[in-house]
């Protein structure tokens, strides 16, 4: 009896220190974090720590802003440690964790705080080019990045600064969603406009908007010619006044401007010029036979400039007709201008050849030291009764029942 | 004598001399046009790009109210579509640590921290297989020029399994908020900065809908002439009335019916199916059936990657017909856990479990459950789904244990006996199979065990059917022949005995 008392109660005691050996494990087993900071600055080295007396090494895992890993643990003086992996730490937001433990799944959380630093100012302005008039506007983007291409803080203060004509301006903004802004509105002058910024102490590079003249004002033209003559050789020069914006601004080169010239029978010529320093030039031949135009310049549905009147004065008053060779050679001249002189070269003849009172040909020539020739062949032409009219510088001759043979 | 034998000879030879040459001409001219079959010409000109939909997470955009220019939908679609796109590569990437696709993506600057987590994967044999299900995007700024935009991504749900040595080592869900500066450039929206501001585990806490007046009496339908193919063209609302009338009239209160995958168009779901699907809804009203219905039949790709295209097709089903009178329940998956051996067991039970969070993120009124094939998994994710549904084809004889083994296991649910029944198919195939009495005893068997546990149920099925899919049980001609078979009516439209059983 007492031998079995004896052996129950070592069995007890057997069971009552496993017991307490199992609690032993237990509270071995028992993780806790050490570490106590959730802010750290950006770059800064980072550890988590937690207690651990076993050789238990469990995985972290741990998730930033671009991505996930798993971290492995390294035992200091019955603490494990993880280091947070240097692409984490350097990189800012919110990093989330979790302990890979059956029993022990803590999970947490800390902040990695951006640097009130800049390392880069990368600016992006646009659209490069804005019209003057104080309407219109292009915005300075600025993304401060610190030295670990980090954006800034939210809150910093960036100093946007741009220089036009006498002004020079500074404004101070700040750092929202990661960028500072500012529209900068363009002034009543034309012209070109300087842009930075400034944060920390760190400039970015210096940009460069175009301010462009806004849209044309209406114009004055005027006109310039050798003589008065409708000699079909000279040219007239047409001219705009400088053209400028309501602003006064001289309006871009390049501005196009389009002379609508009307004529007599109420035909339109057309020529066109760009502007220099706001004047615009084009040019038209004079007419060989005398006329009246009426001009007026456009630019396209922005501006138009007055009417001129430009009168053209006939300067052949009449030319005579030479048939020869069976009347198969037709010599038209001597075509004289207005001091007699023999016409330049290159005044249109026209003949025209009608059989039986129907038209059967058209033949074209342009005058050379002052005459014209036409030959007619017989292959084409054949013997018979042919009425001829001839017309140039607006002036027509007839020639009926000219005999060819 | 010796004449005609010649004759039939000599016919013999000259019609086997012919018939080579025509095979020989035949084959000759097979390989002549196959060789000048090209690309289709009109492919030169790459006239259509079709734009393949890999990843489409939910996106619902904060009203627009952003700094800067205004912006159009235009501009805010393809925003968008590089954002998703920036996300669908980060999650390839970072699922084979290889860097393909990222520099579409992310500048220069950008993209150096993707590459940094990349070699560190790499090195520690760490592999991510990621999505995201939900986004939620402010536009803060847009820049003048149209070059530059700021958003704030909040409450983006990201679900991520974490493998080290090709093992599952963590299942997370994470809800965060990111803030991301977008560059143009070289025509891609790209990530220039990414923030992440806010994070924390996502707590799906879906609503629990009440079952109490669940008392479902039911069978699962398909219609005799096209089973597995109710909504192709056969499609007729006269032949499923004229059923839908036998079932009410048999006593029976509900239909279980399928919506194929496929069949439904994948994540963008054709609209003629949603009409057939609501026409047959419209039916059983007028029948006074409830009508559970199987999400995602014949699917069976788990992978992640598939998540969002998969929650697409549920959302547009889920809330095309989420307010019909005739919805009794969601069935999210037909026997899932058939899919375990060969997709993963976690694949699957986390794609189920984070589709029954989408589908009770749109419809919060009807319950949900899933259609085990069998009772010992009817307890996976049994406090997700609203009601439990098993299928039993085992011996009944093992039913009473099953049962209250179950009963046991999942004590404050409903049970749904949603599948059960017996093919009376004996024949070539299967010489010793089931009669018609066997069938009708089975069905009268059942019944009483269904009556003594208070379950609920769901009979399978309506017809025997004369033509059985091979996807539905495969090629065999012994498994589909018995498929055939598990009517209450013939092929003829003949009553059989078990006809009698179809409810209690």
């Amino acid at each position: 009896m007492q031998l079995k008392l004896t052996y129950l109660f070592l069995f007890g005691l057997i069971l009552v220190s496993s017991f307490a050996m199992v609690q032993q494990n237990e509270s071995a087993t028992k993780i806790e974090l050490l570490s106590t900071d959730t802010n750290f600055e950006v770059g800064q080295t980072i550890v988590l720590k937690f207690s651990a007396s076993q050789n238990d090494k469990p995985l972290l895992y741990c998730s930033n802003s671009y991505g996930s890993t798993l971290i492995s643990a390294t035992i200091k003086n019955e603490t494990l440690e993880f280091l947070i992996p240097e692409n984490m730490s350097k990189k800012t937001g919110v990093v989330n964790w979790k302990l890979l433990h059956n029993t022990n799944a803590l999970s947490g959380k800390f902040s990695i705080q951006p640097k009130a630093e800049v390392a880069t100012m990368e600016t992006y302005i646009g659209p490069p080019s804005i019209e003057a008039g104080g309407t219109d506007y292009t915005m300075l983007v600025v993304i401060p990045t610190d030295s670990l291409d980090n954006p800034v803080p939210q809150n910093t203060l960036v100093n946007a600064k741009h220089q036009f004509l006498d002004s020079e301006e500074s404004e101070a903004i700040y750092t929202n969603n990661l960028i500072a802004f500012k529209n900068i509105y363009s002034k009543k002058e034309s012209g070109r406009m300087l842009i930075s910024s400034e944060s920390l102490g760190v400039n970015s590079k210096e940009f460069t908007i175009n301010v462009a003249a806004a849209i044309p004002t209406d114009f004055t033209i005027s006109a310039a010619r050798p003589h008065d003559y409708a000699d079909g050789n000279q040219i007239t020069t047409f001219s705009t006044s400088i053209i400028k914006d309501k602003q006064n601004n001289v309006v871009s080169d390049g501005t196009f401007v389009t002379f609508f010239i009307k004529n007599q029978k109420q035909n339109i010529l057309k020529t066109t010029g760009t502007t220099i320093n706001g004047v615009a030039t084009a040019k038209m031949i004079h007419p060989d036979f005398a006329d009246d135009w009426k001009i007026t310049a456009y630019v396209d549905s922005m501006s138009e400039s007055n009417s001129i009147s430009l009168n053209y004065k006939q300067v052949i008053e009449d030319f005579e007709v030479a048939f020869e060779d069976n009347n198969r050679t037709i010599t038209i001249g001597p075509l004289q201008s207005f001091m007699q002189q023999m016409i330049p070269d290159g005044l249109y003849v026209k003949l025209n050849i009608y059989k039986d009172n129907q038209l059967i040909d058209t033949l074209t020539k342009t005058s050379f030291n002052g005459y014209v020739t036409f030959k007619l062949k017989p292959a084409i032409y054949q013997d018979g009764d042919y009425n001829f009219s001839i017309s140039t510088a607006g002036l027509t001759k007839e020639f009926n029942s000219k005999k060819l043979w | 004598m010796v004449g005609p034998n010649r004759n039939i000879l000599r016919t013999i030879l000259i019609a086997s001399y012919i018939m080579i040459v025509a095979l020989i001409i035949y084959g000759v001219s097979a390989v002549f046009s196959y060789l000048n079959t090209g690309a289709d010409r009109s492919t030169m000109l790459h006239t259509e790009i079709q734009k393949i939909e890999q990843y489409l997470p939910k996106v619902e955009w904060e009203p627009i109210q952003n700094e800067g220019r205004s912006i159009d939908d235009q501009t805010l679609n393809t925003i968008q579509s590089n954002y998703l796109d920036a996300w669908y590569v980060k999650q390839i990437a970072y699922n084979t640590n290889k860097t393909a696709g990222i520099k579409d993506y992310y500048t220069d600057s950008a993209r150096e921290n993707l590459y940094s987590f990349i070699e560190l994967n790499k090195a520690e044999n760490t592999t991510i297989e990621a999505t995201t299900l939900r986004h939620n995007p402010t536009l803060e700024f847009f820049s003048e020029d149209g070059q530059l935009a700021v958003i704030t991504d909040r409450n983006v749900i990201e679900y991520k399994r974490i493998f080290k040595a090709d093992s599952l080592v963590l299942e997370i869900k994470e809800t965060s908020s990111y803030k991301i500066v977008f560059l143009l450039e070289d025509g891609f929206w790209r990530i220039r900065h990414m923030v992440k501001e806010l994070t924390e585990p996502t707590n799906d806490n879906p609503k629990i809908v009440s079952v109490d007046s669940l008392n479902i009496k039911g069978i699962n339908y398909y219609p005799q002439a096209n089973p597995w193919d109710m909504f192709g063209d056969a499609f007729s609302t006269d032949i499923i009335s004229k059923d839908f009338k036998i079932i009410k009239d048999a006593g029976l209160n509900s239909v279980r019916l399928f919506v194929q995958y496929d069949d439904f168009g994948k994540e963008h779901v054709h609209t003629e199916k949603l009409k057939k699907l609501k026409q047959t809804l419209d039916v059983a009203e007028a029948y006074n059936l409830g009508v559970v219905l199987t999400l995602f039949d014949f699917y069976g790709d788990y992978s992640v990657m598939s998540w969002t295209l998969n929650q697409r097709h549920a959302e547009t089903i889920v809330d095309a017909v989420k307010d019909h009178n005739a919805l009794l329940a969601w069935d999210i998956k037909n026997e899932p856990n058939l899919d375990f051996e060969s997709r993963g067991k976690e694949n699957v039970i986390a794609w189920l479990d984070n589709m029954i969070d989408l589908v009770k993120s749109v419809d919060d009124t009807h319950p949900v459950t899933i259609g085990w094939s069998n009772t010992q998994s009817a307890t996976i994710l049994k406090d997700k789904v609203d009601f439990v549904s098993f299928h039993y084809y085992e011996d009944l004889e093992d039913l009473d244990e099953a049962i209250k083994s179950m009963k046991n296991d999942i004590p404050d649910k409903p049970l749904v006996l949603q599948e059960f029944g017996l093919s009376s198919y004996s024949g070539f195939w299967k010489p010793f199979g089931a009669s018609d009495e066997d069938q009708a005893n089975y069905h009268k068997k059942i019944q009483e065990h269904i009556a003594t546990h208070g379950l609920q149920f769901m009979s399978w099925t309506l017809y025997d059917f004369t033509e059985i899919p091979t996807e539905v049980v495969g090629k065999l001609p012994w498994r589909k022949n018995a498929q055939k078979h598990f009517g209450f009516i013939d092929k003829n439209g003949a009553k059989k005995a078990s006809f009698k059983y179809i409810s209690n």
